[in-house]
């Protein structure tokens, strides 16, 4: 999961560490100490989300579809340290709470009682000694699943839908574009012309009649995968004007002609010359574009045309907090909103610091 | 009053896309709607003006026409028909019809007419205004959904007038349900039949005519719509009921019905007293009691909900044997034991307290206890048990083929597709409650809701799909609900528009039908019908779920507002009580 940021990253300190011709342990570390604290929040908070995404299984202390039917909207449990007597049993308790008015959804705490956390226990991070007796660090759902490991395994959706998008959108808009900047003429036009009529396609009916002709045997995660790459499959359109029209610029450049001169191919100038002088704008764009998937996918589940239930992704977790009722009186189904928030936030701070430095140009 | 609909109110209700969007719109729209409308401010108590709420813009003001809930709601007030039932006891009562004579063994129904009712326009009201709508119902070309429950095995019924106050119908045989079906709006000839012979009825009354030439004999008379945002209605000074006294009625002065297309924002402004009447959804009620003290309103229970909520798989060889193959799916689905054991592991009381903060009741019979003369109330409900839903699996060879999968008697792993409407909160609860029962025996259901017409065009054209959640709404007579019991109904959604009965029980759910609607006297009509509910109950065409307690809050400075789950008792009595 975390490997294409990696990728990112290394594109752009591989040139400096090579210019440096210094280790890539160095070049790191300076990167790091030359990045603003946004910037290190944002690439902590990018980690970690990955982190959540990868361990998924581990970090989330129970099964994200498991139904406690007798705790529906209950909320986050309070955690207690135990006394230095009680560390056999666990570090830290909290106490059970009992539903003792279905109508309001009222709970009271048994304070008698205590349901110890065990650490690293039965292959998760932490978890209580049976799912019967539970610990809900950010509360339950309608349905009594934790919302702790519903975010946890939201985290799998959310934060690839991004990457995916990205992935298939930017390379056919480098592609194309790329393509269509240096050939130019008849190809060019075409092409264009193509795209714009891509770009004309209103995407939300087209959405909605696309959920009505996917077969109804797929599972949830399919159908998700598959919708999320019909709309980069739309998306690129926009892209590759931009870069054709780098690619255009670059084509009467002095080094792009002598190439072609000294007997290059056009495929080999296209390669080796146009399109890495394009790159980094595409890198800076890729990261900037990776929230607009995101919130994309909120968007979508909010419709209902996204994440289907029981799986969860933070959007559609979002998405149980479109009611007046349930923000009044269970305010913790607001907390994947965060998550939402922190993600786009650092995708953001992440693509402006990599304008700046792989663009000096646009710097000030 | 006619065929069981899908559920358009409660789906229109209930689908809240993008709930947040029309808040802030319903926001802007209150802010703009003060500076566009002149809206009649101050006190709703005091000017004698009751507000409500709608959920959605009518689409005609032709009765006739009606097919969606939002028109019919908007329209109730201005037209009446010959007769109407009363709300608590579910019997017909007199409306424009005085009173009836049944003769010839139920052959011959003869309406005497009230003498002393006009028109909106002046003009005295007469059996030619009946023998008109009669006529222009049944005629072929004007689309609506009142002829099917007036026609009997297919032919219409013989309407004449023998004075200007008596209407004769004349049935091919004795046909129970007529009288119900007369509730229907009756127009006024001496307005529309000249546009009716012209051939220009389907263009009468359409949503951009003009209030004041809205013709009706109703309690109210509308004097203004303004698309999305208001209907407004000032009561009808000729109106023919007295009360007991002899003062006119209604007693309220005037009606606005507020069109607010978001329930959230229905509620909100129930809150903040700018509608005087809601209903609120289960999770609301909560809150209200609570406060009903400072609100000064009052809550009640209004009874259990009138339709029928329930799970049904998909029997339709049509869409399950190609080339004569049939699919595996067909086999478990008409499988008894295989429909037991589905009806053993449907959760209700989880179902009640989860979905519907506890305020439903496990439904057990397809009519809804609200009816009470047509409700089986003896029948014994599939208790919640998976270890005996997996014994029942089991002894029908069923058996688990790998740890957590189970697999049908050829040795084929059990899956199917399970289906509701997209956009209900509840309904999608309901599902992931259902699938995750069915997981723990063994049989994996892909869940996928659709949007709501995608899902109609699946079960009534495509028959792509294996297993649905939906509801109908209920009617008091069970005849209305003949398109879906019937075995060549188009609403018998499990096979529907079947040529011939493809099973014994269908067959004889077809012939109950007819006996029901032979006999006049609801009493001795009711044993057909229970008869019918307990087949649906051994056969499992359909697996109850639950059914809504439904709720109604009020301002308590109503009064004689008697909300029930079929409609307002006596609304003409309805006012505010002087300060």
């Amino acid at each position: 999961m975390s490997a294409p940021v990696v990728t990112v990253g290394t594109a752009q300190f591989a040139a400096h560490a090579a210019a440096a011709s210094n280790g890539y342990r160095a070049a790191l570390a300076r990167e790091w100490r030359r990045a603003s604290w946004p910037v290190r929040f944002s690439t902590i908070c990018l980690v970690l989300f990955y982190l959540m995404a990868a361990a998924s299984p581990v970090i989330a202390p129970y099964d994200p579809t498991l139904q406690h039917r007798e705790l529906p909207d209950c909320p986050p449990m309070s955690l207690h340290l135990s006394a230095p007597s009680d560390w056999h049993d666990g570090f830290f308790y909290s106490h059970p709470l009992t539903l003792t008015d279905p109508i309001a959804r009222t709970y009271t705490e048994s304070r008698a009682r205590r349901t110890y956390i065990h650490l690293f226990s039965r292959g998760h991070l932490f978890t209580t000694a049976s799912s019967d007796a539970p610990y809900f660090m950010m509360g339950s759902d309608g349905l009594g699943r934790d919302l702790f490991s519903r975010i946890v395994y939201g985290a799998r959706v959310s934060m690839t839908v991004g990457l995916v998008g990205v992935l298939i959108s930017f390379s056919l808009g480098i592609t194309i574009g790329a393509f269509s900047g240096y050939v130019g003429g008849l190809p060019d036009n075409l092409i264009m012309r193509w795209s714009e009529i891509e770009m004309s396609l209103p995407s939300f009916y087209f959405l909605l009649a696309l959920a009505a002709v996917i077969p109804a045997g797929l599972s949830a995660v399919e159908t998700f995968v598959m919708i999320v790459a019909i709309m980069s499959f739309i998306s690129w359109a926009g892209f590759a004007r931009v870069i054709r029209g780098m690619a255009a610029s670059v084509r009467s450049r002095p080094y792009v002609e002598a190439a072609a001169a000294l007997g290059g191919s056009r495929m080999r100038v296209l390669v080796r010359h146009v399109i890495p002088s394009v790159l980094g704008y595409a890198v800076v764009a890729a990261t900037l574009s990776v929230p607009g998937f995101i919130l994309g996918e909120s968007a979508l589940s909010l419709l209902g045309l996204g994440i289907q239930e029981p799986a969860s992704s933070w959007g559609n977790l979002l998405a149980q907090a479109q009611d007046v009722q349930v923000l009044a009186h269970y305010p913790w189904i607001l907390i994947p909103g965060v998550f939402i928030f922190l993600a786009v936030m650092s995708f953001n701070f992440l693509g402006d610091h990599l304008r700046d430095r792989l663009d000096p140009g646009n710097a000030g | 009053m006619t065929i069981p609909h899908r559920r358009p109110r409660r789906l229109a209700v209930e689908g809240r896309l993008q709930a947040w969007v029309f808040i802030a719109a319903s926001a802007a729209l209150a802010l703009s709607a003060g500076c566009h409308v002149d809206r009649p401010r101050g006190d709703h108590a005091h000017d004698q003006i009751l507000y409500s709420a709608t959920i959605s813009d009518p689409k005609t003001f032709n009765p006739v026409l009606v097919t969606d809930a939002a028109s019919g709601t908007v329209l109730d007030n201005l037209f009446e028909g010959l007769i109407k039932y009363d709300a608590i006891t579910t019997l017909p009562e007199p409306d424009l019809a005085e009173s009836w004579d049944i003769a010839d063994g139920g052959r011959t129904i003869t309406f005497h007419l009230r003498r002393d009712v006009k028109w909106s326009d002046g003009q005295p009201f007469t059996a030619r205004d009946v023998v008109f709508t009669m006529h222009v119902v049944y005629d072929p070309h004007v689309a609506n959904s009142i002829a099917p429950s007036i026609t009997v095995d297919g032919k219409p019924i013989r309407v004449e007038a023998a004075d200007d106050h008596t209407v004769r119908m004349i049935l091919p045989r004795p046909f129970a349900p007529l009288l119900y079906a007369m509730g229907f709006a009756i127009l006024p000839a001496h307005v529309l039949e000249p546009a009716y012979d012209a051939g220009r009825f389907n263009q009468l009354w359409g949503i951009d005519t003009p209030p004041a030439k809205l013709v009706g004999t109703g309690q109210f008379g509308m004097i203004r719509y303004v698309p999305s945002q208001l209907v407004d209605y000032r009561r009808n000074p000729d109106y023919w009921m007295k009360d007991t006294n002899g003062g006119p009625l209604p007693r309220l002065k005037g009606q606005t019905q507020l069109i607010v297309q978001d329930q959230n924002a229905q509620y909100l402004r129930f809150l903040s007293g700018q509608i005087d009447v809601y209903g609120p959804r289960p999770e609301e009620v909560a809150t209200l009691e609570k406060h009903a003290a400072e609100l000064h309103i009052t809550v009640d229970k209004i009874g259990i909900d009138t339709g029928s909520l329930f799970f049904s798989f998909n029997r339709n060889p049509r869409h399950y044997v190609h080339n004569g193959m049939t699919d595996p799916r067909l086999t478990w689905f008409t499988d008894i034991n295989f429909l037991r054991a589905m009806a053993h592991a449907v959760d209700k009381q989880a179902m009640i307290n989860l979905c519907f903060q506890g305020l439903a009741t496990p439904a057990v019979a397809d009519i809804s206890p609200a009816n009470k003369v047509f409700h089986n109330p003896n029948l014994k409900d599939y208790a919640y048990d998976l270890a005996l839903a997996a014994k029942i699996l089991d002894a029908a060879g069923y058996r688990l083929i790998k740890p957590g999968v189970r697999g049908d008697p050829h040795g084929r792993p059990i899956v199917f597709n399970l289906t509701t409407n997209t956009g209900v909160k509840i309904r999608d609860q309901m599902c992931v409650i259902f699938q995750q029962d069915l997981a723990k025996l063994g049989i994996r259901v892909n869940y996928r809701p659709l949007e709501f017409t995608t899902l109609v065009e699946r079960l009534d054209t495509s028959f792509d799909w294996d297993c649905v959640l939906i509801g109908f709404t209920g009617t008091i007579e069970p005849n209305n609900a003949s398109n879906f019991l019937r075995s060549s109904g188009n609403l018998h959604i499990w096979n529907p528009a079947q040529p011939e009965p493809a099973t014994p029980w269908e067959a004889k759910i077809d012939q109950l039908l007819d006996q029901g609607t032979m006999v006049m006297d609801p009493k001795q009509r009711a044993p057909y019908y229970w008869q019918i509910q307990q087949i649906l109950h051994d056969q499992l065409p359909i697996i109850e779920t639950v059914r809504e307690q439904r709720f109604e809050a009020w301002k308590n400075s109503l009064e004689n507002y008697h909300p029930t789950v079929w409609g307002l008792y006596k609304p003409e009595l309805i006012e505010f009580r002087p300060e």
